[in-house]
């Protein structure tokens, strides 16, 4: 299996959308590190939903089968991390969101050598 | 992925009816976590990191538990600059203006934010380059350590602080819980030369 095989085999751009998403939002408490671990301080949350949603990416990238799970977790810690990280300074919120739901849109299909999805009904969008 | 060796052919597909109701539906529930924010006038954990060195401008801060220590960090135009992290427990401020200049072209862009009403904020810190402001402190406490990290040599403390006309560059700002009612973001063109 090449790479291009591999990738239209699993939801590709969700899963890299949302790790990218989780490295903003880990970014913004990173800088934090000192308050992050004083006691008692809510920005290690932060730390938890950007580094969640890096492994759900991940996840995503390798259990394709659980895609729209992983995607709803995905779009609820991107919203939850306003509190404590700011979401990334938004973006990485925003991004969260893309990736989930096109985690969530995903779904794997089937198709013998003479019936290519393209030959099927138009209701969906490109393969991914 | 038209391999004639195989049968079966697996891919995926993206819905666009369903990505586009997923994402509306992430929108919404972002905004009903920002509105409840704003109604309740309480937002929790925020930093303000990352866009580089901004000002901080008040005409009064009365604060309890504060502590202050000198350290490296981070600014927008260098990798490591000397600055001072302040620690405030507990702290009102009246008059608050935050703004952070852009240069746009041949332009000068300023984001302001201000509260027309008393800001409470718990948890504070801070951390500045420059400090200019009327202070007085209850109980100032400076104390000396012997240690071989340098950050940890010195440190100022005092039960309570007030700070008058203060103007100050910052590096870092982190809020455990701030109350900002009376709330005013601007964004608007500046004669800067």
């Amino acid at each position: 299996m090449n790479f291009t095989e591999w990738r239209h085999s699993r939801p590709f751009w969700g899963s890299v959308i949302a790790i990218i998403s989780g490295s903003l939002i880990l970014w913004v408490p990173l800088n934090l590190f000192l308050s992050a671990f004083l006691p008692g301080s809510i920005a290690v949350v932060g730390l938890l939903f950007g580094g969640l949603i890096i492994v759900l990416g991940l996840l995503s990238l390798f259990f394709p089968q659980s895609a729209k799970v992983l995607g709803i977790i995905i779009m609820f810690l991107s919203v939850l991390s306003v509190i404590g990280a700011l979401g990334g300074l938004f973006i990485g919120t925003i991004l969260g969101l893309i990736g989930g739901a096109a985690l969530l849109a995903w779904r794997p299909i089937e198709w013998k050598d003479d019936r290519h999805p393209a030959s099927q009904p138009r209701e969906t969008a490109k393969a991914g | 992925m038209n391999e004639k060796k195989r049968e079966i052919n697996r891919g995926g597909r993206t819905s666009k009816k369903v990505f586009w109701t997923s994402f509306l539906s992430g929108m919404i529930l972002l905004g009903a976590l920002l509105v409840s924010i704003g109604l309740s006038g309480v937002a929790y954990a925020v930093p303000l990191a990352g866009v580089g060195d901004f000002y901080v401008e008040f005409d009064n801060l009365e604060g309890d538990g504060y502590t202050f220590y000198p350290k490296m960090g981070e600014t927008s135009s260098s990798k490591s600059a000397p600055q001072g992290t302040n620690l405030i427990e507990k702290l009102t401020i009246k008059n608050l203006k935050l703004y952070k200049d852009f240069k746009v072209g041949d332009q000068w862009l300023r984001v302001e934010i201000t509260a027309s009403k008393p800001v409470q904020i718990t948890g504070l810190q801070q951390d500045a380059s420059l400090i200019q402001a009327n202070a007085k402190f209850s109980n100032l406490v400076l104390k000396e350590n012997y240690s071989s990290d340098w950050t940890k040599q010195f440190k100022q403390s005092s039960s309570h602080i007030t700070l008058g006309s203060a103007k100050l560059k910052t590096h870092y700002l982190f809020q455990k819980t701030i109350t900002m009612n009376g709330m005013k973001l601007t964004v608007h063109k500046i004669d800067k030369k």
